[in-house]
Parts: C-alpha cells; structure tokens; sequence
C-alpha cells in the first residue's frame, strides 16, 4: 500500500513535470534577408511563452533575424517559474550563445546565472529589470515617473482637471507600478491642482476579479469619484467592467497600462477611456539590435538611435551607466485600436 | 438557560457575522445599501458553489486541492470550444459541458482515490499540477478576451434593476441563482438522501461505514464526480462574470475556499459540517474583503486585517469545541 | 439506562427455531505474509445457542470474525449458512444474511446521533435514496425498547459514554434482523454492572433463538455464559466442548497452552508489620471539580490500595489531580511526610509519583519509537552527559535494566513498542515508571485488554514491586484481580469514599455486593 502510493506519486509528480517542462524546442528562424559581415547567435529569454505579449514580442525578434541574418531566436517557460527561466539560460550557456536578451521573471532569481553567462563571455542585454545587476545592458521602454505623468495627463483631460480620482497598483511591492503612480501623483500635484486622491494606491494583486470588486467598493465608498488610473494589465479591464455594468460610463474615467485585446469591449462601450501600454515587437528587435552593436564592440551613449519609434534618441539613466530608457509608450483610444492585435 | 457549550456552530458564527456587518455599517453606512448587498452575492457566487464541493469532500474525511484547477480547465477548455464554434453561444450547452467536464476531471481524482485508495491530499495534490499543467502545455495559455455574445449577454442579465437617481443602474446578477440551486441540491443531498448520510458516515468511521454495507469506492466516485462538476459551474460562471476566460485565473485560491469551508464548521478530519454553515463561512470571507475600503481601512493594513478577523471568528465559534 | 430489563420483546426473523444450524464454516484457512493466522478452522453456530470463542490476543479470533462478516476473503474453506455454502462473503451480503458484529471499536459513527446510527444500516440495505428524518426516531425509540434499554437519541454517539455505545451497537444489530451476533471482547470497557447488564441481553438474545458467538478470553465470563466453548490457540482449533466440560483451570490451560498456577491467584503478601511505619503518600481533604470531593487516603510502602467504583465514579479524576494532570485539583498531598503541590506532571514525578494511564495506546507509549526511547523519555535529565548531550551507552543500559525489571518479552530494546504485545507493552509503560525512581505507582486498569498469561506476569510483577517498598494505587474494574492484589479497597460512589474493604474483608463477593448496592 505504501510503495503504491509513492509509487503513484511519483509518476503523477513526473507526468506533472513533463508537462510543464517538455515540448518547447526552438522555432525555426525564416532564411535571412539581410547578409551580416559575422553572423552572431542571439537568444530571447521571456518570461513566459505562448501569451499574446511575449507571442507579439517574438514577431519583434524574427523581424530583426529576417532584416539582418543574423541568428535569433526567441524561448521562455511554459508556466511563470524564475526556476523554469534558470534551466533555459543554463542551456544557453552551454550551447554557446553569443548574446541573451532576458525579460526577467525574478531579477533576484536570474543574478546568479546571468553573472555566470558573463563570465563565460556571453553578452547580457536586459528589459523591465533596471535592478539587475548582472548585465551589459539594460533598456527600459521608458522612464517609469514619466509615463506616469503622461498616464495622469489622459486622466485629467478626461476629468476636465477636476474632481476625485484613485489609483490601483498590482502590489504595494511592485517596483514599476509604484513609480508609475509616483510620477503621476507628482505630476498630479504639480499641475492638477483641482484633482484629490480618494485614497491610498489599491492594490489588486494583478487579477481582475480583485479590481472589479475593488472597483465596485470604491463606487459606493465614494460616490463622487471621477477617475481611475490603473497599473496592471488587469485593471483597466476589471474597472472597465465594474463602471459598465454600473453604468457610468459618463461619470467615471478609466485610464491605465493593458492591452487591446483585454480592453476592446471596454474601450468600445466607454467605460475605459485610454490605455497605454509599450510595443513587445519593438523591445524584442530593439534589445536584439542592441546586443549586435554591443557584439560589434560600438560603444552605447545617450542619444543612441535604434531606428526605432520611441528609440531614437536613448536616455542613459543619471545614476546607472549601462540602463537606457526609450520613450516608447503608445496611446489607444477606439480611434486607433484596430492596428493592434495582441 | 443552555450553556454556551451547547449552542451550534452555526448559530454562533451568524452572530459573529452579524456583528461585524453592523460594526461595518456603523463605520460606512454605505454598506447597508441594496447596491452593495447585490454585490456581495455576486461575489459570493464563485467561492461559494467552490466551498460547498469542498464541503462534501471535508464532510467524507477527505480533502481536495484540485478542484481549482479543475475550474479552471472546465472554464478554459468550455470557453475556447465556444469561441472556435462560433455564432452566438449558448449559456446552457457551455453550463452543461463545464460541469460534465469537471465531473469527468474529477473522476480521474476518484479513480485514485476509490479505486487504488491512495490518500486524497496526495493524489488531488498530484493532478491539480497535473489538470492545470496540461491546460496551459497543451490547450493554451492566452486569455480568451472574446466570449460568445450570448455570455455576454448573460453576464449582463440582472434581476431587481434600478436606476438610482445620479444615473447608475444596480441589480442582482442572474448568477447568484447558480448559488442558490447548488446550496440547495448539496443541502438535499447532505441532509436528506441516505446518500448524504453515508457521506458523513464515511467521514465519522470509514471502518465502519465499510462494515455497515456503505459501497465505498462507489460513494467515492460520486463525491469526486459531484466536486468536479461543481467546480465546473463555478470555473464557467467565473469566465461569464469576467467576461474572459484566464486560464491562470483561480487557481491558487483552493485555500481561500478552503478556509471558507473550515470557518463554517466543517471539520478537515471528516464527519461534520453544513450548508448553512459554509455559505455563513463564505459570506463572512466576501463580507471582509469587500468592506475594507469602505471601512478605509489603509491598504498596508488589509491582509493584517482579513487574517486577523478570520483567526478571531474562528476562535470564537470554536471555542464550545474545547469546552 | 437498565429499565424495563424485564418484558424484552426481541425481534427475531422466521424461521429462527431454537438447535438449527445457522451457519457452518469449513477448513478457513487466511495468511497474512508469513503469518498462518488462522489455519483449517471448522465450527457450528447453532439458533438459541450461546458460543464462546475463546482465545489470547492474536489467535485469530479477529480474523475468523472477519471472515465470518465477509470483510476478509477465506485463503480456503467455505461458509455455510441455512444450508448455502459461500466461498466468500460480502459485507452486505453478510448483513443480508442476518450476520451481525459487535466489534471491540462498535464500528458506530462518532459524529452522527443515536437514532441515526440505529437507522442508517438498515435503510444503506434496503438501498433507500430519501432518509424521512421523522420516521427515524420512532424506529430508533423502538430498537432501544425492543432491548429494554434508554437513551437519547439525539445525543450524538462520540458523546456517550462506552457501555452506551456498545448498547447502541447492540441495538442496531437487531435491528438488523440478526440471526447471529458476533460479540468481539464486549466486556473489556465495561465495568462489572455493566457486563452483568450486557450478560442479562445476550441470555434474552438466546432465548429469542438468536445465534451468538462470544469472543472472549476471560475465562469467569466464558464459563458463566457459554452453552458451548471453542478455544483458538495459534490460528487453530485447540479445544472444544459444552461449557460444562471445562474448569476454569481446564480453559486456562487450553487458552495459554501451559499451566497457569491456578486460577485462583496466589495470595496476597502480607504485610511486613516494620513497613507499617508510615504512609509513603497521604492524601486529605483532595477535590477535582467535577471529578471528586473529600477524599481521604493513604498507602504506605509495600501495599496495594485498590480503587473499585462504577464507571464515573471519580476514580479517575482523582489520580489525574494526583499526578497534575488538573490545574484545578485542589487539597494536601504528602509523599514520605513532605508536602508536595502536584500542579503538573513534572512535579508529580519530582515528588516520587508515576502515573500509568488507562489507555496507553494514546496517553502513555509511543507506539511506533523503540522500547529504549519509551523507557528514557521520563527520564531524560538524568541521562545527560556533558553539554548535556544524552549518553548513547547510558540510555542503552538503562532501558535494558527497565526491560529486566518487569520481564518485557524481546529480542532487541531497539525495536518499536507497536511490534509487541498488550500485556508486554503495559510493562514496557511500568519500566519507563520505575526508571524515574518512583515511590509511589498509581495504575489506571493495568490489564485491560491483556490475555491471561500476561495478565498473571503483570500481577506478580506489581506484588513484587509493592514487596520492595512501592506504595500502589490501583484502580480495576476486574473484581478477581482487585481482590487478589489489594491489602486494601476503597470503593468510590459519585466522587467520594463510599466504603472501606479491609482485611479478610477484601474479597470478590463483597466487592460485588458492594458495587451492586451502589447501581
């Protein structure tokens, strides 16, 4: 009975791990277009495969590899495990990349085997981690305060520069989100005057039940409420939902980070006003541009032009020597929704 | 007069209950609005067709940590065959084939549990990774953003709408009526067939239960089979409420519901529990997580707060157990 | 609980008349592994008639009755029941064949009420779907009567106490339209009115042409009930009979296979007039709320002071508060002269007591840990080496001295307490005691649950540790082994010292008399 049982548990325990682990080998690159003077070998490590976002960001990757010949290819986890994101890189490392592009699960996780690719001559080219340690570079969409500040822009325009608002965050311990809602309660601050903050940031643990409820909540504790600002890609579509269905389309703007094709009906009724959110496309080609100028040994200032909207003119960080910034967010109203698939 | 000792469970956490929604109200008498009740049921629906599965599986001394995922497969795999059919959708067929799905996943659990009889945290431990793994390897793990019009127009439907006088419209979600049967066919089944009978025999002394002529295996399979296909309809109407289908939604909130159940007086060694006591479990939950901004409560504070109200309702309606 | 004894009206199934054979089992043989637990084993139960199966503790008993009741499958052999003979049965179909058992544990449902426990089995067979929870009760006020017994219904069973629940268990076998009750060990928690009550059932029973077939290894029970008598040794049939063809030192020798000095026990040792000296433990003016009030007792070295009462009468709240196991036990307690606060168990051992509980199973051993680590636990301090580390070679010899002392059966002191028997487990639990240099032992029912053969070991044991000048209080509810062990008797009556048994006065009919006057 005993030996039955463990008997079943482990085979349970190993269907379980083969199928989250197997079954995701490389994606054949199309035929080069372009003819590189030396061919590299770039990988894109993601943090999770097969969703629309980092699907979206593959097209970005295998543009680059068709336009330039050069090798790169896009991986990630089936499931969000920094440890699942660790056994990549180390099979990366043993293969001999010349370049990896990482989007971090866990910067905290990645460290120990980015500082080992490194140190085996790999080149590290990061995005969303400007707290790794371990890289040669790292760029960010943008600078976290002024997309806020943009964000809170949207809002006030949509409020007509008055009234109450409030502002949701994944977690009280998410570092992006909270310098969002920092730059744009600044700018709130700075330029806003007639605009007040309800409350303290709300957080909705990245779900969209939770901000729906939360929404809701805040609907009756404050009625006067006129605007929300969002983080997540979660909240724009939960508060979408909890202002629909309240029917105040009218009365309450929703603006925040998400994506089209979460927002879409949001957007269409109403109750979502703008969402902003940064092309994955374009981060993959450019962090794949910048690992060949770095393979080439150029070296990267401010100012560095990828050839890319919203990368024309990099922004190195004042502290940080080796974190870019782009200015690379995109806006979408019903105006200009029906370009974007993801 | 009767000792404390000797009053239910149930009756004492209605009062715990009680108490703190006329604490909150006292706080914010905003939470003493229709609006505001009609939202509470909605919240309850999800959690509460979950907790009342739950129920059954506590009650027979057994204990599952899958039915989450098996939710979540239900809901995903539903949503993405009504999506590729195409046309309008139909609410009933993809009610019927989440719950038949998830009573299928859930005899998987049964086939381990009634039929090789390995311990039930274990196997459901084993396939909820195994259930939500093979979702998300095999099925997909994009959301689907795009329902059916016939879920989203069933998602809109309400009963008792209004319009209250600053242009919002407020109404009861058809979906609690899913909460109502559920209650309703569990608390029958528990109380009045002999079936349910044998669930909390099987739970007090499954020695016993065996010798007393109780199929086991068999009683088994019906419970896993019950819990999955509850799962189902709670996974479906998830989606619906949502109006999406997130193949990484649910999962991870068995405890949540879990503890709803524990609240409400079922005991995790098997042979006690009710209805009544669970949705009282379930409402206490919903009831906290929804005031705390109503109450203002900062939010650096409210995961202090909901663990330390649960810890001291607990106590309270445990306490006659001790004495 | 014991009114209306008189006018039972049991219901009994047609065709039950009194001498038939009901059932024949032929040639069972089961193996567990490398065990024969039971090998080519054939017996009659005939209606009307009162069968003992007689055995120790591992004999097979248990098995047979599984078969019997189709939870286990024959290795060979067959059944026969009316006639119809069964390579194996099925629990249901056993039931459905008016087989019933009363198993040690009553095999009730803890959690549910009286009625419902009287009712589910019957409506799980007739394979109901609704329960009416109106008609429950009356069924279930029925089968209590039909037995002449009271109890609340509604009261769930895990709150009543055990001679209750086995009444229930009886009740619903009834109810059942048993043809044959099998009884496993029924006595071993009741105390002695209580059997008295349970022996008066059961001779209805026959009389009603119900089969019975009574497990038991207590040869006084045997012989005063049985028509006939099968003894079990090893798995297999050694001896069989009428009741009246055995003594009881004839049944005490089939059941150990040796000659056990008689079954009258040896006498008492008398005490040495130079131990009289002074009590080694004085108890006044002791009190446990709830428990017991007033209690004046003393035991000097070398005497046994039995405790006899009915089940409830405080004996046992009273050498809990003893031992400080009640924080709200409250009176003067001197061991050797000097005062002692017994406020928890580490100052009851401090002070010189040992308590061995009732159920050791779940307050005294730890059955899956070796003999050794059970021997030491109380006495750990003392084993301590430098930086109070324990001292392997220590620990070794001081287990192996305990194991010595009270005669523990085994090869190795390494091996885990579960492997061995009840009677040899009990003295693993009085080593551990003796170890932390008691000198006062107070023992909750020593032997319940232990065969004979041990039964005698433990006794002689105890009269030899009294004779090394232990004071020993012992509570029983086995009037033989009171009367053969105590010097004295104090019988206990809703929390007090109702009376006194001195002297020649200590013997089992006036225990009898006594505890029957108090019912």
């Amino acid at each position: 009975m005993k030996r039955k049982t463990v008997l079943t548990v482990v085979s349970l325990l190993a269907l379980a791990g083969a199928l989250t682990t197997g079954c995701h080998e490389r994606s054949p690159v199309s035929p080069p277009t372009g003819s590189p003077e030396r061919k590299f070998t770039i990988a894109t490590v993601v943090k999770l495969d097969g969703i629309a976002w980092f699907n979206r960001m593959r097209e970005g990757v295998e543009r680059f590899a068709r336009e330039t010949g050069h090798d790169c290819f896009q991986q990630g986890p089936p499931k969000a495990d920094a440890a699942l994101q660790v056994q990549i890189i180390e099979d990366l490392i043993a293969q001999g990349v010349d370049a990896i592009c990482v989007v971090p699960f866990s910067v905290e996780a990645l460290e120990p085997v980015l500082g080992k690719a490194r140190k085996q001559g790999i080149l590290v080219v990061a995005h969303e981690a400007s707290n790794l340690a371990n890289a040669d570079l790292i760029i960010e969409p943008f600078d976290n305060h002024a997309y806020g500040a943009h964000l809170m822009d949207h809002l006030a325009r949509f409020m007509g520069e008055q009234g109450q608002f409030a502002v949701f965050v994944g977690s009280l311990t998410s570092q992006s989100h909270n310098e969002w809602i920092d730059g744009a309660l600044a700018r709130q601050k700075a330029e806003y005057p007639k605009l007040s903050l309800a409350r303290d940031r709300i957080e909705e643990y990245d779900d969209q039940n939770t901000a729906y409820q939360k929404t809701l909540e805040l609907l009756k504790a404050f009625p006067e409420l006129k605007g929300i600002q969002g983080s997540a890609s979660t909240t724009a579509a939960g508060a979408g939902l909890a202002v629909e269905e309240r029917g105040l389309q009218n009365q309450v703007s929703v603006v925040g980070s998400g994506l089209v094709s979460q927002c879409r009906q949001y957007l269409e009724s109403g109750s979502v006003k703008l969402i902003s959110f940064w092309d994955p496309a374009d981060a993959g080609y450019v962090m794949n541009r910048l690992a060949v100028r770095l393979l080439e040994g150029r070296q990267i200032g401010d100012g560095e032009d990828l050839g890319v909207e919203g990368y024309h003119a990099l922004q190195r960080d004042t502290a940080k020597t080796n974190l870019f910034f782009g200015a690379a967010w995109v806006d979408v109203t019903t105006n200009n929704m029906a370009q974007y698939n993801f | 007069m009767k000792p404390p000792g000797s009053w239910r469970h149930e009756t004492v956490l209605a009062a715990v209950v009680v108490a703190l929604m006329v604490g909150i109200g006292l706080v914010n008498p905003a939470f003493w609005t229709l609006a505001n009740f009609f939202d509470l049921l909605k919240a309850s629906v999800v959690t509460g067709i979950l907790a009342l599965g739950v129920l059954i599986v506590l009650i027979s001394g057994g204990i599952d940590i899958s039915f989450t995922a098996i939710a979540a497969f239900a809901m995903y795999v539903t949503c993405w065959i009504s999506v590729s059919l195409g046309g309008e959708g139909s609410v009933l067929l993809g009610l019927l084939l989440a719950v038949g799905m998830g009573t299928g996943l859930g005899l998987i659990n049964a086939c381990f549990i009634g039929g090789l009889r390995l311990p039930t945290l274990i196997v459901t431990l084993g396939t909820a990774g195994v259930f939500h793994g093979f979702l998300l390897a095999f099925i997909g793990t994009e959301i689907i953003n795009t329902l059916p019009p016939a879920y989203v127009r069933f998602s809109r439907w309400q009963g008792f709408r209004q319009t209250l006088s600053g242009g919002e419209t407020i109404g009861l979600s058809v979906t609690v009526l899913a909460l109502v049967a559920a209650a309703v066919i569990v608390g029958v089944l528990l109380r009045r067939t002999v079936l349910g009978r044998s669930i909390y025999a099987l739970g007090g002394n499954p020695e016993a239960a065996h010798r007393i002529g109780i199929r086991v295996a068999r009683v088994q399979f019906l419970i896993y089979g019950l819990v999955g296909g509850l799962a189902g309809l709670a996974g479906l109407i998830h989606a619906v409420m949502m109006r999406n289908a997130n193949p990484s939604d649910l999962v991870g909130t068995e405890l949540n519901v879990l503890a709803a159940a524990v609240l409400g007086g079922a005991s995790i060694f098997g042979g006690r529990g009710s209805v009544a006591g669970t949705l009282l479990g379930v409402w206490l939950i919903v009831v906290l997580n929804n005031s705390l901004i109503l109450l203002g409560v900062p939010s650096y504070w409210q995961r202090v707060w909901v663990g330390a109200t649960i810890v001291v309702s607990t106590a309270i309606s445990a306490r006659r157990r001790s004495s | 609980m014991a009114a209306g004894l008189e006018s039972p009206s049991i219901p009994v199934p047609e065709g039950a008349s009194p001498g038939t054979p009901f059932a024949a089992l032929h040639g069972l043989s089961k193996r567990f592994g490398g065990v024969q637990a039971l090998d080519d084993v054939s017996l009659q139960l005939r209606a009307g008639e009162i069968r003992c199966l007689a055995g120790e503790n591992g004999c097979g008993k248990s098995t047979l009755i599984k078969l019997l009741s189709g939870v286990l499958r024959p290795d060979a052999g067959r059944i026969e029941i009316d006639g119809d003979s069964h390579e194996r049965l099925r629990p249901i179909q056993a039931i459905r064949l008016g087989i019933q058992v009363i198993y040690q544990d009553f095999a009730l449902f803890p959690n549910l009420s009286v009625a419902e426990n009287l009712t589910l089995p019957g409506l799980v067979e007739q394979r109901r779907f609704w329960v009416n929870r109106r008609s429950l009760r009356p069924a279930a006020a029925e089968a209590l009567a039909n037995l002449g017994v009271e109890l609340p219904l509604d009261t769930t069973v895990g709150g009543l106490p055990v001679a209750g629940q086995q009444l229930v268990a009886i009740a619903r076998a009834l109810r059942q339209r048993a043809r044959l009750l099998v009884l496993d060990e029924p006595t071993t928690a009741l105390t002695h009115k209580e059997v008295e009550v349970l022996l008066g059932v059961l001779r209805r029973l026959r009389e009603a042409g119900v089969a019975i077939l009574f497990v038991s290894h207590k040869t006084r029970e045997v012989l005063d009930l049985a028509d006939s008598v099968s003894v079990l040794r090893n798995g297999r049939l050694v001896a069989g009979g009428a009741g009246s063809d055995f003594t009881p030192g004839s049944l005490a020798e089939a059941l150990t296979g040796r000659s056990v000095g008689g079954l009258s026990p040896s006498p008492r040792a008398d005490l040495q007039e130079s131990d009289r000296a002074g009590p080694r433990i004085e108890v006044s003016d002791f009190s446990v709320p709830g428990g017991c009030s007033g209690i004046h007792l003393q035991v000097r070295a070398g005497e046994i002071v039995g405790l006899a009462g009915l089940l409830g009468a405080g004996r046992t709240a009273l050498v809990q508060g003893l031992f400080g196991l009640n924080p709200q036990a409250r009176g003067r307690v001197r061991v050797d002269g000097r005062e002692v606060t017994p406020d928890s168990p580490e100052a009851a051992i401090g002070a010189g007591l040992a308590y061995v509980p009732e159920d050791r199973l779940s307050e005294g051993l730890f059955l899956n840990q070796s003999i050794e680590r059970n021997i030491v636990v109380s006495t750990l301090r003392s084993l301590r080496g430098r930086w109070r580390m324990l001292k392997p070679a220590g620990v070794r010899s001081a287990a192996e001295a305990g194991v010595r002392q009270t005669g523990v059966r085994t090869q190795t002191v390494t091996q885990p307490v579960s492997t061995l028997s009840g009677g040899n487990q009990q003295k693993v639990l009085l080593a551990r005691w003796l170890a932390t240099g008691a000198r006062v032992l107070i023992l909750n029912r020593p032997t319940a649950g232990v065969d004979i053969g041990a039964r005698e070991e433990i006794h002689a044991r105890l009269r030899a540790f009294a004779a090394d000048g232990l004071a020993i209080l012992l509570i029983s509810d086995e009037l033989p082994e009171l009367a053969s062990l105590s010097h004295r008797v104090l019988v206990m009556h809703r929390g007090r010292v109702a009376v006194e048994l001195e002297g020649n006065a200590v013997e089992e009919g006036n225990l009898a008399l006594e505890l029957d006057g108090l019912a």
